[in-house]
């Protein structure tokens, strides 16, 4: 055991100084990986199962503690002086799990995986979670206004990737363009985005890949702690406030919960030039987590409640196809529309909720795992239209989903260098619908099952997993004259996934992967009728549309240089997706009615190809300093008509520089960040030989720069964390093409925002 | 502490199962959604004779089956009071939404605009409250026999205040359009 001697304690002179366990054996663990989160050390122990790290200044850090066998241990200390601490490691268990694990630090990491988490996440906070999964290289957004954001991965949206939330699939009414993911952020301790194997667990569909919103572990220590977060940002005067307590019991170890809550509410929104009326949003979110932990038996109950009410700027409101030909001529929107500076939402607005409740119980037996998944979901969406009269209370667009999943698993633990899980699941979903006609009624129940196994020996690990699924659908449409119209639906889809990794030196990781994927058509795409006023277009679903069916190609190339100071990624992808599903406009049937005659664009299908790469950098030139530079290329065509695909996100590169402060006697994990996006013009858009699809040629590249600074101090034992940050530093007008407001406005202009973390 | 908190996760579970088991199998009528089905023109020929009227009719509301539109033929060299009526029919009674235009009348404008050789001009248009034109009634004025076409839109001003102006074209960017409707028209 190593004790630290030194009588005389110099700022950043500091020992932390450990010894590890396992928990039930006793077994003292050599080669277990110690890291300090905040400066990055690492060091193994030895074979008394200790380490120690040196020259550690006061103040909080995270020690992370992880073996080969064992969960991650991680422990928050406080260091005002010399400590040492006793780590004793949750028992062996051989299964495949969530490994997540960053790829940085060279350990092992199952299939394509990509990781928001710690700072980078710390960020975000008080942005949405697409916002938030943007920061991922890859990802982007496609956005209503700047209050509506949900995520592409790829190029690729909607209901082509899946989104599990606390390890339920999340089911709203995720199809349409301005239908933006029911989570609060602040649920999350981790974002994380997979493609491969480990998507066959959830879903046979994931042509995009699976978003995994994952919740911080109960508590594991007696006691009780809690945090605040806090955000206020200057350009729409939105402010945060997220709380959270978690407990525990000391008499009852076994006994574990926490309660979490988040209020956000905005202002309208400024451009550089004006202020958009009516840009506002409110959210208002709790969530419930409580647990019960034996050896051999481990359950957890989980309710969230999630409800928003956003606001859409009122001047782009289009009745037809004229109205959208005068608005892209404006520069910019009538004042009318502009300068008002409230809270106030009027129509049009949307109003949201959405409720999860799950149970979820694993048993232990032998070397096996059992686990069990019930969970209800129940969302509301209420669009509310500008309407002629003003006694009109009721939403135009009102859909209410309701949803029952069960989900069974099976793990093996590692024998023979083999680990698997197998599963199955099920589901049951009712949706309704008042008022305005844009989906039927409906009734659809799925169930699938899934297996897949792991080999892993020195260098190689070999991943190969199947899933099928059967979905049916029963759709009911009331017409006017109390008439139905019935349709019935079933889909067989079957996926595949086979990966491998080799590492043939511990600075290199190859990772190549094959994956089958396919998607049912979704009932929008089936029977949607009616007009879609955004874009001034008859949309008409068909129901002789078959599912999807794609093969996804990727090669991934990790390099981590021994000293640390040089890190580099690269993925690259080609999806090739068979019976893709797309709008096209049909130029010689328009839709003639009363507010004049709009173009018609019916869902057809076609094989698309959508192949690109993501690459990523990290250089240290100095041990403070640090450089992360990223770009994101993507290619996608429709292969029949021989032309691109519409509203593909433009390529970008982004350029980072971080500054570690060296830490001080209170303040420690000080630093300064920069960075430069550049966005480049979509050219490969749809030409209008087939059909005009897009009448406004796509907005101009633009560069954005945001800066970041934060500390964190400890006040009374308590931590606290000031960040303050800058989006849009120069103020520039921009407008993105993945953005279906760039026809009428400007981006959100400068802004400033400070947060505040306490952590007690 | 803990056997409360039990209770607490307990009813929420209860609560849960509520929510989800209480929902309705059947399919309830939905709450209807305006539609516009028809916008009539009702021709009173100053001086007497017959009313005349002529109508766009679209059934079933958007989409499904074609609309139904009447060519407008009018006498030459003469004077009518015109008043528009949008109705939706899909209800027994047809519901006048005309009523809450007309209730609303500083949000909402109708332009008339003949094509030139059509050989009308439409003027006379009512006003809303603050002498603004709605165009619910006005006056169509005839010349010689001549085919040509008119288009009449209905525009809906969105601001809070609408901030409507006498100066506002049919393409103002402060108003949008809830119908749109072109006819023929014939002077004979």
């Amino acid at each position: 055991m190593v004790i630290a001697n030194n009588a005389i304690a110099q700022p950043c002179n500091y020992l932390l100084s450990g010894h590890v366990e396992d928990v039930d054996t006793n077994e003292k663990l050599v080669a277990a990986t110690a890291s300090i989160k905040e400066t990055g050390k690492q060091i193994v122990t030895n074979e008394k199962g200790d380490f120690v790290f040196t020259a550690l200044c006061a103040g909080e850090y995270t020690l992370l503690i992880t073996h080969v066998s064992c969960d991650t241990v991680v422990k928050k200390i406080i260091l005002t002086k010399d400590y040492h601490i006793d780590i004793l490691m949750p028992h062996t268990r051989k299964v495949l799990g969530k490994v997540v694990v960053n790829a940085q630090k060279g350990t092992a990491n199952t299939g394509f995986k990509k990781e928001l988490s710690g700072r980078a996440l710390e960020e975000t906070k008080g942005l949405s979670l697409a916002e938030a999964l943007s920061k991922i290289n890859g990802i982007t957004i496609l956005q209503t206004g700047s209050t509506i954001s949900k995520p592409v991965i790829h190029g690729l949206h909607s209901n082509r990737i899946l989104t599990i939330n606390n390890g339920v699939r999340q089911e709203g009414q995720q199809w349409g363009n301005e239908h933006a993911p029911e989570i609060d952020p602040f649920i999350a301790d981790k974002l994380i985005v997979i493609k491969g194997v480990d998507e066959l667990r959830y879903g046979s569909d994931a042509i995009g890949g699976v978003i995994l919103v994952e919740a911080k572990p109960l508590r594991n220590k007696p006691g009780h702690a809690a945090e605040i977060n806090n955000a206020y940002f200057a350009n729409n005067r939105q402010y945060v406030f997220s709380g959270m307590f978690e407990q525990q019991l000391k008499k009852q170890p076994a006994f574990r919960f926490r309660v979490q809550g988040t209020y956000k509410k905005g202002a309208n929104a400024t451009t550089p030039n004006y202020r958009l009326n009516n840009t506002g949003s409110e959210e208002k979110n709790f969530s419930i987590t409580t647990g019960w932990k034996k050896e051999k038996f481990n359950t957890e109950i989980f309710y969230s409640h999630f409800a928003t009410k956003v606001g859409i700027f009122n001047g782009a409101h289009i009745g037809n196809l004229t109205d959208l030909l005068n608005a892209i001529v404006a520069k910019k929107p009538n004042d009318v529309f502009l300068g008002q500076n409230t809270y106030t939402i009027q129509r049009p607005y949307q109003d949201v909720s959405h409720d999860l409740l799950k149970s979820k119980s694993i048993f232990y037996s032998g070397e096996h795992k059992f686990t069990i998944l019930l969970a209800g979901q129940f969302n509301h969406r209420k669009e509310f239209d500008i309407v002629r009269s003003s006694t009109n209370k009721n939403p135009q667009l009102d859909l209410s989903i309701y949803t029952i999943t069960e989900d069974l698993s099976w793990e093996h633990q590692k024998i023979n260098n083999f680990s698997g899980i197998a599963g199955v699941s099920m589901m049951q979903q009712d949706n309704s619908y008042n008022g305005r006609y844009f989906i039927p009624n409906y009734f659809a129940y799925s169930f699938g099952g899934y297996y897949i196994e792991k080999w892993s020996k020195h260098k190689w690990e070999l991943q190969a997993g199947v899933r099928y699924d059967n979905k049916s659908i029963n759709t009911t449409r009331l017409k006017f004259n109390a008439d139905t119209i019935n349709y019935d639906f079933n889909f067989s889809t079957f996926a595949s996934s086979f990966n491998t990794v080799y590492k043939p030196t511990e600075n290199w990781k190859l990772n190549t992967n094959i994956s089958l994927a396919s998607r049912a058509p979704y009932v929008n795409e089936l029977l949607s009728d009616g007009i879609h006023h955004g874009t001034a277009t008859y949309e008409k679903g068909d129901i002789s549309l078959k599912p999807e069916h794609s093969i996804n190609v990727s090669a991934g190339i990790n390099y981590q240089h021994s000293s640390k100071n040089f890190s580099m990624d690269v993925l690259l992808y080609s999806n090739s997706i068979n019976n893709f599903i797309y709008q096209q406009p049909m130029p010689n049937n328009p839709v003639l009615t009363i507010a004049g005659a709009f173009p018609l664009i019916a869902y057809k299908q076609t094989d698309a190809v959508l192949s690109g790469f993501d690459i990523s950098a990290l250089i240290k030139p100095l041990s403070a300093l640090e450089w992360t530079s990223k770009f994101s290329f993507l290619y996608a065509r429709n292969k029949i008509l021989n032309d691109w695909l519409i509203l593909m996100p433009a390529n970008r590169l982004g350029n980072e520089i971080t500054y570690n402060l060296k830490n001080g006697k209170k303040i420690t994990n000080k630093y300064l960040s920069a960075e430069m996006m550049n966005v480049m013009q979509q050219n490969n858009v749809p030409s209008d030989a087939n059909g005009k699809q897009d009448y406004k040629v796509p907005p101009a590249a633009y560069t954005l720069i945001s800066m970041n600074a934060s500390a964190t101090m400890v006040v009374y034992k308590t931590s606290v964390t000031v960040s303050i940050g800058v989006r849009n530093l120069l103020n520039t007008a921009y407008r993105d093409y993945l953005n279906s407001m760039r026809y009428f406005t400007d981006e959100m202009g400068r802004n400033i925002s400070i947060r505040l973390k306490i952590q007690l | 502490m803990k056997k409360h908190l039990l209770k607490v996760a307990m009813g929420i579970l209860i609560s849960g199962a509520l929510i989800t088991s209480c929902k309705k199998e059947t399919v309830e009528e939905p709450n209807e959604e305006e539609v516009i089905t028809t916008m009539k023109l009702s021709f009173v020929p100053v001086g007497g004779g017959s009313t005349l009227t002529y109508q766009f009719k679209d059934a079933d509301g958007p989409g499904g089956a074609a609309p139904i539109q009447d060519e407008i033929v009018l006498a030459p060299s003469k004077s009518y009071n015109v008043t528009v009526q949008i109705l939706n029919e899909i209800k027994t009674p047809a519901e006048d939404i005309t009523i809450e235009v007309a209730a609303e009348a500083d949000a909402h404008r109708f332009y008339y605009e003949p094509t030139a050789g059509s050989n009308i001009v439409v003027s006379g248009l009512n006003n809303d409250a603050n002498s603004v034109p709605v165009g619910i009634t006005g006056t169509w004025a005839t010349g010689a026999i001549a085919t040509g076409k008119l288009k009449v839109t209905l525009r809906h001003f969105g601001g809070t205040p609408p901030g409507k102006a006498i100066g506002d074209l049919v393409n103002s960017p402060k108003s949008s359009t809830d119908i749109e409707v072109e006819f023929n028209t014939k002077i004979q």
